[in-house]
């Protein structure tokens, strides 16, 4: 399925069939802008030859590329590992091997465990209908299409009933996830796509299954073929995201990053946010999906992978494994040795040389700032109410340029932090 | 009344689509907006819109009808845009009795958040799916009736009854909306904000159709 002819050097390589589009909806997807460009994208081959014999990897060159041009479809998953701090730059190929071994024995055992209490689980079926009732009593077996499994005897944990009510919800999503693309056409995909994101919420009771989080978790299981390297590629993202999808019944998480966004326009460009202030549109409610999702919405599938990668290649910090690996040195990291400078990504540079390493804007709210600024004039001209706003960020699906708008949102930065350092 | 009222009368409604996930909330207003069905629509996240015009009355009315995500975890968010709503289609999915069971809480949601709608729907989707419904069409008329709501049952896909459903709300808010309230310093500073809201009308009636009653 997967098409590999290299012909970069004649500049025509396919890369849209890395991931092919069901032929019935080639004409309803965004057109892809990714090319895969000689001397600027990470390429298998400069990929390989980062490593050292024994498997340290030159992060430093690595970051370089990809923030220059992305990284070439076939190699995403293995570099995206690194990029999201699962693997130790430093370590070597035994070391790392050691690592992906634990973790996989680590990622079935939850599975085990998950399919002792859901037999669904990692059966290859998935369920789109409620298995228990609300109050955690069995559901009547006329009252619902037979699906495989239902709960037989009450249900009196909390935790247990939260999680199995949340399984349809899952699998509601699972079954209008990228359905494009040829990939999930196959149903065993779309069930492994169901298992991790039940298995996650399982482990993750406090912020549980919020609709968004299969956007995310959808090209981690096109990209890496061990469903086990999949969750942890996805757990790893989920490590930043997180805290958006944390809802309570008066409040979402995402609101903190919309809140940074109102700033970060109020700093950088008073009179636009003046005018959505006017408009009711102060709480920037309507940039919810970019950030939830990180514009999966708005790209095509592969320019929405390539955003993600610069975007996490310019927040790159080399502490990033071991703070997630050894969580109680966090604080060892905030002194930095100014020859590891360059071990930073762009984006994340930046605050460690102004001596701000402490909580900070990501660079997606940035991103955001960047696209309303590509259209402010006709926000300020044009909208008169929050549904225009609506309809103008609308306009620009299949219309944005990943790297266009990093490279904005890496200017915005620069100018919110000097700005903000005057006041 | 002034010239002006005469020539330049504009019509502008809110409308919100609500009702549990993946009932076909989504499919069905781009249904009545584009005549599209999408059978790999995503779950909205957040809130969308689109907006449509008939002509009442030789006045071209338009709506602004807000699609909202369904997992009750966004309700936190997706409330706020309730406010200046004056009609609402509760919609639920006839082969999920659980969709059908939540209708008392989106109605719920509705009247805390909103005090403006003066015409809701109810709406069974999914008509087309007659071999596993799982909610009668009786049942789906009764609920109207008790709550006061218009009832239809409708299909995104084969279209049945969706233009029928939108324009009866449309077309009641119109008529709920005296001339009085039209013509009001008030109305027309809420209009040009684009927040048409109006105070509820007690006397409603309920109507009920179906599409496949039999």
């Amino acid at each position: 399925m997967i098409c590999c002819g290299y012909m970069w050097k004649s500049g025509g390589e396919d890369l849209q069939g890395f991931y092919p589009v069901r032929s019935e909806y080639v004409a309803d997807v965004p057109r892809t802008r990714f090319k895969s460009r000689a001397g600027k994208t990470l390429s298998a081959r400069r990929w390989h030859a980062a490593f050292t014999e024994d498997g340290n990897l030159d992060m430093e060159r690595v970051l370089r590329r990809i923030q220059r041009g992305g990284i070439h479809p076939s190699i995403k998953g293995e570099v995206w590992e690194f990029l999201l701090g699962g693997y130790d730059p430093d370590s070597t190929f035994e070391e790392r091997n050691i690592l992906r071994n634990h973790r996989r024995e680590q990622y079935y055992a939850w599975k085990e465990e998950c399919r002792r209490m859901v037999p669904l689980i990692g059966s290859g079926k998935f369920v789109t209908m409620a298995v228990v009732a609300e109050d955690g009593q069995p559901l009547e077996e006329s009252s619902v299409e037979n699906q495989g499994w239902l709960v037989k005897t009450a249900i009196t944990d909390k935790r247990l009933l939260q999680w199995m009510l949340v399984l349809s919800q899952i699998g509601l999503d699972v079954v209008r996830t990228d359905r494009y693309l040829s990939f999930y056409e196959n149903e065993s995909n779309q069930a492994r796509l169901w298992d991790i994101l039940s298995i996650y919420t399982w482990l993750n009771p406090d912020i549980g299954y919020v609709q968004g989080m299969n956007d995310i978790c959808s090209p981690m299981i096109i990209l890496l073929e061990d469903e086990a390297d999949a969750f942890w590629c996805f757990e790893r993202a989920m490590r930043r995201l997180r805290e958006n999808f944390r809802t309570t019944a008066t409040s979402m998480g995402v609101q903190t990053q919309l809140g940074m966004l109102s700033q970060v326009i109020k700093t950088v460009d008073p009179r636009l946010h003046q005018h959505l202030e006017d408009l009711d549109g102060g709480e920037y409610l309507f940039a919810i999906r970019m950030l939830m999702v990180l514009f999966r919405r708005e790209f095509s599938f592969l320019d929405a992978l390539y955003l993600w990668e610069l975007m996490w290649a310019m927040e790159y910090n080399p502490n990033l494994f071991a703070s997630y690996e050894k969580p109680e040195n966090r604080n060892n990291f905030s002194q930095q040795d100014p020859r590891l400078l360059k071990k930073y990504g762009k984006f994340e540079r930046k605050y460690v040389k102004s001596g701000h390493n402490e909580q900070h804007n990501t660079l997606a709210v940035f991103v955001v700032a960047s696209v309303l600024e590509t259209k402010n004039k006709r926000l300020l001209k044009e909208a008169k109410g929050l549904d225009d706003v609506v309809q103008i960020l609308g306009d620009i699906a299949g219309n944005l340029d990943a790297r266009k708008a990093c490279k904005e949102a890496l200017k915005i930065h620069e100018k919110f932090l000097k700005k903000a350092n005057r006041q | 009344m002034s010239d002006d009222d005469e020539r330049g009368e504009e019509y502008l409604f809110k409308i919100v689509i609500i009702g549990d996930s993946a009932v076909g909330k989504s499919n069905l207003l781009t249904r009545y907006a584009r005549n599209e069905f999408n059978p790999n629509s995503k779950a909205t996240i957040g809130v969308e819109f689109q907006t449509q015009s008939m002509v009442i009355d030789g006045k071209e009315v338009k709506a602004q009808i807000w699609d909202t995500a369904g997992q009750e975890r966004f309700r936190a968010v997706t409330s706020a845009y309730y406010r200046g709503a004056v009609g609402a289609l509760v919609v639920y999915d006839i082969t999920r009795s659980s969709t059908f069971e939540n209708v008392g809480r989106w109605l719920d949601e509705l009247n805390t958040h909103s005090d403006t709608t003066v015409a809701k729907m109810l709406i069974g989707n999914k008509c087309d799916l007659e071999s596993i419904r799982a909610v009668s069409v009786e049942e789906g008329k009764s609920l109207a009736e008790s709550e006061g709501l218009f009832f239809m049952e409708t299909s995104a896909l084969d279209s049945t009854n969706v233009k029928t459903a939108f324009e009866m709300v449309i077309r009641e808010i119109y008529s709920n909306m005296s001339r009085k309230q039209l013509n009001s310093d008030s109305y027309k500073e809420e209009l040009s904000s684009n927040r048409v809201s109006l105070v509820k009308n007690d006397n409603e009636g309920t109507k009920t159709f179906s599409c496949c009653s039999r």
